[in-house]
């Protein structure tokens, strides 16, 4: 269902960013809620950057700022501390007036469709397309196809009171995506749909996240979403708690399973390693880890080779699939090797609390961990 | 980094006509709203209608005489009351040059008393005289009737005067302070606010009647100049305020109107009276107004902060409540405009008095159903501008 992708007329140009440049940028964002004594932290130091082409999908439960913080993105609050970019343009410092046309390269999906009861479908769509730049026919041809394509097109003069709840939604859903934006925030848009409905919503949105390079941040609980998501995102108490690109959760997933020392682990505890996962590269010569230090990560490579150095001595190396470091972890003891990067290295990289966590987690696990260890000794 | 603020072109010149639609979407709403504002733009048309009426027909007779320049007593503060001044006044006014001619005309509002032939009462009406040959009228039926004015104790009655008058020529006769006169002809002129009927006729009738109720000979209340052709009228004027003594007073026609005017408007209480009910209705209409503004605005804050977010700046957001605002004043007021012609005309034949729909009546009605529509508009539509767009998530 996922990979259903239509072809798309072009993206409009972004004004001030390059097209590869992040869509979202959020950093170190606070934000809060009433007065004086009455201030109320809703936000805690928030940090996020989203690329063109995710679909990001949020959760959390109830009050965990979720919404807030797409407002915040929206640029449909005033940031109280910390930096966020939009497109290029950091809210902080546009006046209200540019934050609105910041606002009309965004598409909005509300969780009400809030459509003019006094206007038909394709008048409400029109409403937030006569907001673009396209040419008056090109810009109707486009409502219409995209009423056509949420499978409105015999309702398309039809008022909202004409339509089922479903229906009003996809109108809103159309309203969103008609000035083809580069970054789209919803807010459990498929609350209301059947699933046929859901799953030409969520082809529409990945075609606008492959197509169009839009970024879409999506709060919902709708796990035919989440299948679909780029990212996961999962806040709790005003913080950002796990932020999963599941692409490269996938690819550790892979890159786990066939070894001997995670075999052992369910599918639930292989995923729950990935996640807490972080990727990061090194160049060619630079060293990882060096001997008589103390450990502090756990290493699994991802792409490229580096040498395992003994008291000078290239005593092995280790490619894409093998990892490295869970020695000293499990000993306690200082680094035993030097290990550096022999060509241009991805690394997959799990800190030691999570290695801890992990072990203690599985007793399987551990003994692997233990058996793997006693063979390298 | 430039970024613009205002509608694209393309929004501005083929935009949704949300305002339009937010109106026409529900009929029976419209109706009602329109009856609502139409009510109160009746109110106004009314007041305006009976402000009107009273001025035109307090206004009727100085139209109707056939002079440039006119003469009365300086210490007058309205045409309609009297300060009589001796006729030989204008003999002096005869010899400036310019001057035609300078004609007495005699009124009375106070002293003259008809008797309804039918069933004798007794009526306070006025009356107006002038020398049968030096006629001081325009209208044509009192022209074309004077030659029968010139015998004694006749006279010509106002046949569009109030019925319990009785001023029915085929009456033939009737008792004017207890004199009896001969019926000759009649005119129609009708009632103002002051009096209920009119008679007309000769200066020596007009002495007879009163001869009986003052004793002394009358004087007259203006005298009506009639320019040379080409003569200069400001000249003249001039003239004649310099030679005529200090204690009377030279108008233009306009002169003359204006100050009648003026009186009714800021002195009598009819003026005032008339503009503190079109105030009424203007109020009642923006009251009404309002709650459907408002009514309107709240059940549409959720889509109006929608279009905030989605980039409409509050500007176009104004604009489209004051336009439905506008609309519905219109909606209200094109019925209420050809309900009041209906009224006016009604209202005229059974009060007998000039009630005519003017392009005048007509701008002012829809300026104030406007004014009233947008005010309140302007009011209501502060919760569209404090919708905050970020509450519709």
């Amino acid at each position: 269902m996922c990979a259903m992708v239509a072809e798309r007329p072009a993206p409009i140009p972004a004004e001030a960013a390059p097209a590869s440049a992040p869509v979202v940028s959020v950093d170190g964002l606070n934000h809060y809620y009433g007065e004086g004594v009455a201030r109320n932290q809703v936000l805690f130091d928030n940090r996020i950057e989203i690329p063109p082409g995710q679909l990001v999908v949020m959760t959390g439960p109830s009050g965990a700022g979720k919404t807030t913080l797409l407002t915040l993105v929206g640029a449909l609050r005033s940031v109280h501390e910390g930096r966020i970019a939009v497109l290029g343009r950091d809210l902080g410092r546009l006046p209200p007036h540019d934050l609105v046309a910041v606002r009309r390269e965004i598409g909005f999906i509300f969780q009400m469709h809030n459509l003019f009861e006094a206007l038909t479908a394709y008048e409400n769509v029109k409403m937030a397309e006569q907001l673009g730049h396209e040419p008056p026919e090109t810009g109707r041809r486009h409502c219409l196809e995209l009423l056509e394509r949420l499978g409105l097109g015999h309702r398309i003069d039809y008022k909202p009171r004409l339509l089922s709840g479903g229906e009003r939604q996809r109108v809103a859903i159309a309203r969103a995506l008609v000035n083809h934006p580069r970054l789209v925030l919803a807010d459990e848009p498929t609350a209301a749909l059947d699933k046929d409905a859901t799953r030409v919503v969520i082809e529409l949105l990945k075609e606008t996240t492959v197509a169009q390079q839009a970024a879409v941040i999506m709060v919902t609980h709708d796990y035919r979403i989440i299948e679909c998501a780029d990212r996961l995102v999962h806040m709790v108490d005003g913080r950002i708690v796990s932020d999963v690109v599941l692409h490269d959760a996938l690819r550790i997933c892979e890159f786990l399973r066939p070894i001997d020392l995670f075999r052992a682990l369910t599918p639930n505890q292989l995923t729950h390693v990935a996640e807490k996962m972080t990727k990061r590269h090194f160049s060619s010569g630079e060293t990882i880890i060096r001997e008589g230090e103390a450990a502090t990560e756990f290493f699994l490579i991802s792409d490229g080779e580096v040498e395992v150095v003994r008291a000078e001595n290239e005593v092995a190396r280790l490619g894409r699939g093998d990892f490295f470091g869970e020695v000293a972890l499990l000993s306690g003891e200082l680094r035993n090797a030097t290990i550096i990067a022999a060509e241009p290295l991805e690394t997959f990289v799990l800190g030691k609390d999570d290695f801890q966590a992990a072990i203690e987690a599985s007793p399987s696990f551990r003994d692997q961990l233990y058996r793997v260890y006693f063979q390298r000794h | 980094m430039s970024i613009a603020t205002s509608l694209p072109g393309r929004a501005a010149l083929h935009p949704v006509p949300l305002a339009w639609r937010n109106l026409t979407a529900n009929k029976r709403r419209l109706l009602r709203s329109s009856g609502g504002i139409g009510f109160a733009v009746l109110l106004m048309l009314m007041q305006l209608g009976f402000e009107r009426a009273f001025f035109d027909s307090s206004l009727m007779v100085i139209r109707g005489l056939d002079g440039d320049l006119f003469v009365q007593s300086a210490h007058k503060y309205q045409f309609a009351t009297q300060d009589p001044f001796p006729a030989a006044e204008l003999d002096a006014a005869r010899q400036i040059p310019g001057v035609a001619s300078a004609r007495p005309f005699y009124a009375d509002w106070f002293d003259m008393f008809w008797k309804n032939p039918a069933d004798g009462k007794i009526f306070l009406i006025r009356a107006f005289a002038f020398d049968p040959d030096q006629p001081v009228f325009s209208f044509a039926q009192i022209n074309a009737e004077r030659g029968r004015l010139k015998s004694p104790d006749t006279v010509l009655v106002d046949r569009r005067g109030r019925p319990f008058l009785g001023m029915d020529r085929t009456a033939g006769q009737s008792q004017l302070n207890g004199v009896t006169v001969k019926i000759v002809g009649n005119f129609a002129l009708g009632p103002d606010f002051m009096s209920d009927g009119t008679v007309v006729m000769s200066a020596r009738t007009f002495a007879d009647v009163l001869h009986g109720a003052a004793g002394n000979p009358p004087g007259i209340e203006a005298g009506v100049i009639k320019l040379a052709p080409g003569a200069d009228p400001a000249r003249v004027q001039a003239a004649l305020k310099k030679t005529l003594p200090v204690g009377l007073s030279v108008m233009t026609k306009d002169q003359l109107i204006a100050f009648e005017r003026k009186f009714q408007a800021e002195v009598s209480s009819a003026g005032p009276i008339f503009a503190i009910g079109t105030v009424v209705g203007f109020v009642v209409g923006m009251l009404i107004s309002y709650q459907i503004t408002y009514t309107d605005v709240a059940d549409q804050l959720p889509q109006y902060a929608t279009l905030k977010a989605i980039g409409y700046p509050t500007l176009f957001l104004l604009r489209v409540v004051l336009e439905q605002a506008a609309l519905n004043g219109l909606a209200g007021w094109v019925p209420a405009w050809l309900a009041s012609i209906l009224l006016f005309r009604v209202i005229g034949e059974l009060a007998l008095l000039p009630m005519r729909m003017s392009l005048g009546i007509t701008l002012l009605s829809l300026g104030l159903t406007l004014g009233m529509c947008l005010i309140s508009a302007a009011i209501a539509v502060r919760r569209v501008v404090a919708a905050d767009p970020a509450e519709v998530f």
